[in-house]
């Protein structure tokens, strides 16, 4: 007997279904059209579950692509160095795609776990300097990155196997839209507005402030570290380079723009900012120029982002 | 004396060269409804402070049915039963009324993530009661029409019952009370203290209630104690308190107590 409640989960399998169709007939696609479109899936994943640290817990994170770079290199890692002791020249398609799914587990395990390294120590911070904290955690996973031999240095690591094609990243950005709608649509989910809204109030409630920002650090870190593993697998080479401050920015842009905690309007934006800089070629060299124009004027004309519902935020009444 | 619901023993809380509580001894028996007066300043906001575990007590303790609260975190303190309102309100403004109060209806709701990603069964009917809960304690505090409104829309007065109505959320054995009459004209004080009334008798709560008005300290309280620079300079019935050459001195002047 399916329930109402089991709607979400009913969408999610019969998503999950679709793209694997549309996946096993996409050779037919154009290529670049097929680049594009994995292009906007990993920036789906990333927009969405960075939205679950910034939009619906308001905790400022700025080291997304800290946290995508070491799902990159961890999942790398799996597919580079554990790959041809597990496949021994097999060519079957299961073993390769187990492998991957391996690789992409292990790369959200590792993420995850940058995430509470980071987490724990910056739960006391708020605002500008949780940002600045989170900043400097990405600046010192490239550093890092740039500076290890064995995981290439700056050259980083080339000739990893293509796996990642439309159905596991499009797979994937389900799963992630999906886990943060139903952490976030239940009571419990509640606490993460409330940690947003009133940190001292949600103690007060009984909200333990400290396994509520946890727990959506951990989440964030875990599907940007999927992602990571993802672009990996589809640039088919990675450096540290390639996560740098501007990647950050570019994920908080999308949160922005879609309207911190709307998960739809995210991937709307997510979509837009993957879709609209493919035409706009010519133009590239003033894309963080662009970034920066397109936040000023949100902020003046939108601030709660062009697809975020008006919150009404009226001062608050105050009679002595 | 061991059936006291809040216990308070020789309670200082220092900051830097400021004592704001000077050895404070207080309680509040189960059922109880308490006042604490004093002028600004008196340290009748750190009190609060102190017993909901946002600020440590320099000396003493503080126990809850006999077992010692002081050093807990604050979520841990709420969750033994001890809920409170804000001076300056502290709603989640971003959250709609009726989320205002389900977000505090946490207790019981199972733990796992594989509850909440699932929506197992147990997760449903956690979660059907928790709602069930909240909208029961809208109605009990007449705000069952704004449910859907967010929180921040409300009137003020409006606002000061929706935090109540959060903190009831928490099945509280011990309700602290903030200035909850502050900027209320005299029709809405009366209004309040019958609220009080109301929800002190069909919740079976202790109350402590740090208040200006005297009309509405005096009207609910049966007991009221007086602080004066952090230390306690009188307690009794309203009526004692009131007679008080001390209180008089310290707190109230010249003149006798008016509303």
């Amino acid at each position: 007997m399916i329930g109402r409640r089991h709607l979400p989960t009913l969408f999610l399998v019969l998503s999950l279904v679709g793209i694997g169709v549309l996946s096993a007939n996409s050779g037919a696609l154009n290529p670049y059209f097929l680049d594009v479109a994995v292009g906007a899936g990993i920036n789906i994943i990333l927009a969405v579950s960075l939205n679950l640290v910034n939009g619906h817990t308001g905790q400022f994170s700025l080291g997304h692509a800290g946290f995508m770079a070491v799902g990159a290199y961890a999942g790398a890692a799996v597919t580079l160095f554990a790959g041809p002791a597990v496949l021994v020249g097999t060519e079957a398609a299961l073993p390769h795609a187990l492998l991957f799914l391996g690789a992409l587990t292990v790369a959200g395990l590792v993420a995850a776990f940058a995430g509470l390294a980071v987490g724990l120590p910056s739960l006391r911070l708020h605002g500008d300097y949780l940002a600045l904290v989170t900043l400097g955690f990405g600046e010192i996973i490239r550093v890092l990155l740039q500076n290890c031999e064995p995981l290439g240095g700056a050259l980083g690591l080339f000739g990893l196997p293509a796996y990642t094609t439309l159905g596991w990243t499009f797979g994937a950005a389900a799963i992630t839209i999906y886990t943060v709608h139903m952490l976030v649509n239940s009571t419990r989910g509640l606490g993460f507005h409330a940690v947003r809204d009133d940190e001292l109030a949600a103690r007060a409630s009984g909200l333990d402030l400290t396994r509520i920002k946890l727990s959506a650090f951990l989440v964030g870190a875990f599907f940007a570290g999927v992602a990571g593993a993802l672009f990996a697998h589809f640039k088919l080479s990675i450096d540290p380079k390639g996560f740098d401050f501007t990647r950050s920015v570019e994920i908080v842009v999308m949160v922005i723009l879609g309207g911190m905690g709307r998960t739809w309007g995210v991937v709307t934006a997510a979509v837009v900012l993957t879709v609209l800089p493919e035409y706009l070629r010519e133009f590239s060299d003033y894309r963080m120029v662009s970034y920066a124009l397109i936040l000023v004027l949100l902020m003046l004309l939108r601030p709660h982002g062009i697809f975020g519902e008006k919150r009404p935020t009226p001062p608050p009444p105050t009679r002595p | 004396m061991s059936e006291q619901l809040l216990r308070l023993d020789r309670v200082t809380v220092r900051f830097g060269g400021l004592t704001a509580v000077n050895e404070l001894d207080l309680a509040v028996a189960p059922g109880e409804l308490v006042g604490i007066i004093g002028p600004n300043g008196a340290g009748k906001t750190t009190v609060f402070n102190v017993i909901t575990g946002v600020c440590r007590p320099g000396e003493g303790s503080v126990s809850l049915d006999g077992e010692g609260i002081s050093g807990m975190p604050v979520h841990e303190i709420a969750a033994r039963g001890v809920a409170r309102t804000f001076q300056n309100i502290r709603l989640f403004r971003g959250m709609t009324v009726f989320d205002n109060v389900r977000v505090a209806c946490h207790a019981g709701l199972p733990r796992g993530l594989h509850h909440s990603l699932l929506r197992t069964r147990a997760w449903a009917a956690a979660e059907e009661q928790a709602r069930l809960r909240a909208d029961s304690l809208l109605e009990v505090l007449g705000l069952a029409a704004r449910r859907a409104a967010p929180a921040a829309s409300l009137s003020y007065g409006e606002q000061r019952r929706l935090e109540i109505a959060r903190a009831l959320a928490l099945k509280p054995r011990l309700l602290l009370l903030d200035e909850p009459a502050a900027g209320m004209n005299p029709s809405e004080k009366a209004d309040l203290i019958g609220l009080i009334r109301r929800i002190h008798a069909e919740f079976g709560l202790g109350i402590l209630l740090v208040e200006h008005s005297m009309s509405v300290v005096m009207g609910l309280c049966t007991r009221i104690a007086v602080l004066d620079y952090g230390r306690k300079i009188a307690e009794g019935s309203p009526a004692q308190v009131r007679a008080d050459p001390a209180v008089i001195e310290a707190y109230l002047g010249e003149s006798a107590p008016h509303s």
